[in-house]
C-alpha cells in the first residue's frame, strides 16, 4: 500500500505541559486509521500541527507531493443560513460573467453527493439538515476540493446509531476510492467496525498501532490506551430506602416540559434519560435555577424553594454541571485555577482578600481527586485537554459541597479511563449521601451507575425503572414514544 | 544555547504582550524627552501631567473594571457634571467639606446602580442604556442651572479649593488620589472573590452564571464603583476649578477614559485589562496632550492625533497577541 503521509519524532509543549514526546504516524492511502488515546494523549494537538494549524518543537513531516488535508472538527463549520451548495462551494464559487454559475453548482455538489451514495438536495438549507447529513456535507466538500485526506475528530458524538451506520457507509465508499481517512474517537466498538489500521496515544507516545485484524480485541485496545487493566464494571446493587432531598411537583414550562413529578432520594443515583427534544436539559436547567420562571414547585428537603438563579440553588445545596463545556463551562480567560474554584472563592478569602493558601490546598485536594494532569496551577485553562477541562469543571460542580449534584452529559468527550474515575467519584460520594441526577443519552452510562431512572419523550416522564428492570430495547421504545405508561 | 535563546524570546514576547501600554506610554515618553528634552522633563512639567489627568486616571480604572465584564459606560462624562453638581450644592447649603464628599459619593453609588440595573435586570446593552443615562445626566444638569454651573461660595471655599491646588511632599493631592485608588482597584481586581467574578463574566457570562455565581450582582456593583469613582473625580474637578459648569464640566470626558482603558490593554469584548495597563493608558493621554502643548500645536489638531494614537495602539497590542496565540483543543 502506498504511504501518503509519515509524521516522525513530532514534539510539542505548551508551556510546562508536554504534550507530545516522540510521536511517529503513518498513513496508507485509501485506509481508515483509528487514532486513539485518552483525553490529553495530544491527538488533537498532533493533528493541529498535521494541518498548520500550531508549529511544532521538532520532528518531521513527509507528505507524498499533491496530498491535501482536511480537518473535520467537532464542531462544523459550516454557515446554517446558506445551502448545501453554497456551503459546498464557500471560497472556490463557480463564476461565470461574473455573476455566480449556481446551475454548475448544483449540478457538481451532486455528482459529489452521488459519488458517496448521498441523496441530499443541494438547494436545501444547511440549518434544516440533520447533524449527520452536516457531517456530510462537510465530508462532500473534502471531496470536492480534490483532497485526499480526510480528519474526523469524533464525528459520531452527536449522532444517532442509524446516522452513524450511514456515515460509516460513507466512510468505506471513501476509503475505496482511494481516500485516507484518520477517525479519532473513543467509541472502540465504532472503531472495530470501521477501521483497518489503528495507533494508541498514551501520555503523548505511540503505546501500540498496527493493522486492526480480527485478532485485535476492544480489551487491548483499551489496556493500550489506560495502561493497566480494568476492573470488571461492576453493577450497582444497593436498595436505597431514604428520604427524599428533591421533589418536583407537576413543574412545567411552556413549550420545554409538561407536568413534571418526581423525586430523588438521599444518596440516591437517578439516570434521566430519552432523545434528542426530550426536554430533560430544560427541565434540570430549572432546577438549577438557570431557566426561571417555570410552573408548579420544586421542593428542596421538604421545603418549597423559589429556584430564581443559580446562587439560588448553589445556597440550597444544588450544584450543576451543564452540557457543552466549551459554550457553557469553561471561562477561557481564567487560569486553572480560578476556574475549578470560582464558585467557592469567596470562601478562600481572608478579611475579603483571597488566600493563596487556601485556594493552593482546595485546589490541590480537587485536582488529585479527579487526577487532573496540568502543567502549573495558574495556566490558563486552555492549556488544558478537553477530558482534563471537563474534570476541572467536574470538580468545580462538586466543590460547593452539595448535597445533590445535576449533571448533565457529565462524560461527554472524555475517554474510559477518566470516565471509570468519574464513575468511581460518583459512587464514592454517593455512598457518603449526597445525590446525583445523571442526564444522559447513552444506555451504557446509565445503566452503568444509576440506581433508577426516568425516561422522558417530548417532555414529559413516561416511565421510571428501577436498576435491575433497566433493558436498552424497552428504554428506546417508551423514549421513542412508541410505548407510554403513566408515571404515578 | 540555542534553548535558552529560544527562552529569552518567548519571555520578552510575553513581556510586550502583558506591558503593551508602558511600551507604548515608555516609547512616547523618550519621543518628548527626544524632541522637547528640558522643558519636558522639567519636573514642574511631569508634575503637571499627572495633576491634570489624575481625574481621567480616576474615572478609567472604574471604566476598566466595567469594560472587563464586556460593558461600557458612555455616560461618565455628564456623570461627573451631574456629581460635581450635587457635590457644589450640598457643599454650599451645609458648609461642610466632608458631607459634600459623602452626598457626591452617595450620588454615584446611585447613578451606578441605576445603569446596573438596567444592564443586569433588564440585559439592555450598557451601550445603549448609558448612551441615554448621558444625555438625561447632562439635560437635567443643565435644566437644574439653566444653562450655567455652581461656584463653591461658602466660607469654607478656600479650603476646599486647596484639596485639588495643594501637594504633600511636592505630589499634588489629586496625583495621590489617583494612586490609593489604583492600588484600591488593584487589589479588588486581583486579591478579591469579587474581582475574579468581574473577569469570568466578561470571559464567559453564561459559564459564570452556571456555576452559581449572582452575575447581575457583581453586574450592577461594578457599575456602582464606577459611580463612586466618577464622583470622586467629580469633586476633584469641581474644588481644582472652583466651579461646575452643567454644560461644559467633564464633555467628552468619557471618550477619554475609554481610550485610556483601550490603550492600557483592556479588551472591549471582556475578560481582560489590567490596573497598571489603564494607568499607563492614561499616561500615555496625558503625555501625547502635554507635548502637543509644548510644541505649540493648535490645540484643533489634539483630536486628531489621539485618535491616530489610539487606533496605532491597538493595533500593536492586535499584532503582540496574534503572535503567541496558543492553540490546544486536545
Amino acid at each position: 500500500m502506498e504511504t501518503i503521509l509519515q509524521m516522525k519524532g513530532i514534539k510539542k509543549s505548551f508551556g510546562h505541559n508536554t504534550v507530545l514526546r516522540d510521536v511517529d504516524l503513518t498513513i496508507h492511502r485509501g485506509s481508515i486509521h483509528a487514532l486513539l488515546g485518552e483525553n490529553g494523549t495530544g491527538k488533537s494537538t498532533l493533528m493541529n500541527i498535521l494541518t498548520g494549524l500550531i508549529p511544532d518543537d521538532g520532528g518531521e513531516i513527509v507528505l507524498t507531493k499533491g496530498v491535501k488535508i482536511t480537518f473535520i472538527h467537532q464542531e462544523l463549520s459550516l454557515v446554517n443560513d446558506l445551502t448545501v451548495y453554497e456551503n459546498l462551494f464557500l471560497g472556490h464559487e463557480i463564476i461565470k460573467h461574473g455573476f455566480m454559475d449556481r446551475k454548475t453548482m448544483i449540478q457538481q455538489s451532486k455528482a459529489a453527493l452521488n459519488r458517496i451514495g448521498v441523496r441530499l438536495d443541494p438547494a436545501a438549507l444547511v440549518k434544516d439538515l440533520g447533524p449527520s447529513e452536516k457531517q456530510i456535507v462537510e465530508i462532500t466538500r473534502a471531496l470536492l476540493q480534490n483532497n485526499d485526506l480526510i480528519i474526523m475528530d469524533e464525528p459520531t458524538s452527536s449522532l444517532t446509531d442509524v446516522e452513524i451506520d450511514h456515515l460509516f457507509e460513507v466512510m468505506k465508499q471513501l476509503s475505496q476510492q482511494g481516500i485516507s481517512i484518520i477517525f479519532i474517537s473513543h467509541k472502540l466498538q465504532e472503531v472495530l467496525k470501521v477501521c483497518d489500521e489503528y495507533t494508541v496515544m498514551r501520555d503523548g507516545r505511540v503505546v501500540l498501532d498496527g493493522q486492526l485484524t480480527k485478532d485485535v480485541s476492544e480489551d487491548q485496545l483499551i489496556e493500550a490506551m489506560v495502561g493497566k487493566k480494568l476492573n470488571a464494571m461492576n453493577k450497582r446493587e444497593r436498595l436505597i430506602k431514604t428520604d427524599d432531598v428533591l421533589a418536583l411537583r407537576d413543574l412545567s414550562k411552556q413549550d420545554e416540559f409538561e407536568d413534571i413529578n418526581l423525586h430523588i432520594r438521599k444518596g440516591e443515583i437517578v439516570g434521566i434519560t430519552g432523545l434528542l427534544g426530550d426536554g430533560k436539559s430544560n427541565l434540570f436547567a430549572t432546577v438549577a435555577g438557570a431557566n426561571y420562571p417555570y410552573q408548579g414547585q420544586i421542593v428542596v428537603d421538604g421545603k418549597v424553594t423559589n429556584m430564581k438563579n443559580t446562587a439560588k440553588a448553589v445556597a440550597r445545596g444544588i450544584s450543576y454541571l451543564p452540557k457543552n463545556r466549551k459554550e457553557n463551562g469553561i471561562i477561557p480567560g481564567l487560569s486553572i485555577n480560578d476556574n475549578l474554584l470560582l464558585t467557592i472563592l469567596r470562601h478562600l478569602s481572608k478579611g475579603g482578600i483571597l488566600s493563596n493558601d487556601r485556594q493552593r490546598l482546595a485546589f490541590q485536594k480537587y485536582s488529585k481527586v479527579f487526577n487532573i494532569k496540568y502543567g502549573q496551577r495558574r495556566d490558563h485553562i486552555t492549556t488544558l485537554s478537553g477530558g482534563n477541562q471537563q474534570k476541572v469543571i467536574l470538580a468545580r460542580a462538586l466543590s460547593t459541597n452539595p448535597r445533590i449534584v445535576i449533571l448533565d452529559n457529565p462524560t461527554q468527550g472524555v475517554d474510559i479511563g477518566a470516565r471509570s474515575e468519574i464513575y468511581e467519584e460518583i459512587e464514592q460520594l454517593s455512598r457518603q449521601g449526597v445525590s446525583f441526577v445523571v442526564l444522559s443519552n447513552e444506555f451504557n452510562e446509565i445503566n452503568h451507575i444509576c440506581d433508577r431512572v426516568y425516561v422522558m419523550c417530548r417532555g414529559k416522564i413516561v416511565k421510571e425503572m428501577l436498576h435491575q428492570e433497566l433493558d436498552e430495547e424497552a428504554v428506546l421504545r417508551y423514549a421513542m414514544g412508541s410505548a407510554s405508561e403513566k408515571v404515578d | 544555547m540555542q534553548l535558552s535563546k529560544e527562552k529569552n524570546k518567548f519571555s520578552m514576547k510575553r513581556f510586550a504582550q502583558q506591558n503593551s501600554a508602558l511600551i507604548a506610554f515608555v516609547i512616547l515618553f523618550v519621543v518628548s524627552v527626544l524632541i522637547k528634552g528640558k522643558t519636558f522633563l522639567n519636573l514642574g512639567n511631569i508634575i503637571s501631567v499627572l495633576q491634570n489627568n489624575a481625574t481621567i486616571g480616576i474615572i478609567s480604572l472604574g471604566m476598566m473594571l466595567i469594560i472587563i465584564t464586556a460593558g461600557m459606560d458612555l455616560s461618565v462624562g455628564s456623570m461627573l457634571a451631574a456629581l460635581g453638581l450635587i457635590g457644589l450644592a450640598v457643599l454650599n447649603h451645609t458648609n461642610s467639606i466632608l458631607l459634600a464628599f459623602l452626598a457626591c459619593i452617595l450620588a454615584g453609588a446611585i447613578f451606578g446602580l441605576i445603569t446596573g440595573a438596567f444592564v443586569a435586570q433588564f440585559t439592555i446593552p450598557a451601550f445603549i442604556v448609558t448612551l441615554g443615562t448621558m444625555r438625561i445626566y447632562r439635560s437635567l444638569a443643565e435644566y437644574a442651572c439653566q444653562g450655567g454651573g455652581i461656584t463653591a461660595t461658602v466660607s469654607h471655599a478656600d479650603k476646599f479649593i486647596n484639596i485639588s491646588n495643594s501637594s504633600v511632599i511636592g505630589i499634588p493631592i489629586p496625583v495621590i488620589i489617583w494612586a490609593v485608588l489604583g492600588l484600591v482597584i488593584w487589589v479588588v481586581a486581583n486579591k478579591t472573590a469579587f474581582g475574579r467574578h468581574v473577569y469570568a463574566v466578561g470571559s464567559n457570562q453564561k459559564a459564570t452564571f452556571l456555576s452559581g455565581i449572582n452575575v447581575k450582582r457583581v453586574l450592577v456593583f461594578v457599575y456602582i464603583i464606577g459611580g463612586m469613582l466618577v464622583a470622586v473625580a467629580s469633586m476633584l474637578e469641581a474644588s481644582r476649578l472652583g466651579s461646575i459648569n452643567s454644560a461644559s464640566s467633564g464633555l467628552n470626558y468619557e471618550m477619554d477614559a475609554i481610550a485610556a482603558t483601550v490603550i492600557g490593554g483592556t479588551d472591549l469584548f471582556g475578560g481582560k485589562g489590567t490596573v497598571s495597563g489603564t494607568i499607563f493608558g492614561t499616561l500615555t493621554l496625558g503625555i501625547i496632550n502635554n507635548l502637543m502643548n509644548l510644541l505649540g500645536m493648535p490645540s484643533f489638531l489634539v483630536g486628531a492625533v489621539k485618535g491616530a494614537i489610539i487606533i496605532i495602539a491597538v493595533l500593536m497590542q492586535r499584532a503582540f497577541n496574534s503572535q503567541s496565540e496558543n492553540v490546544s483543543t486536545n
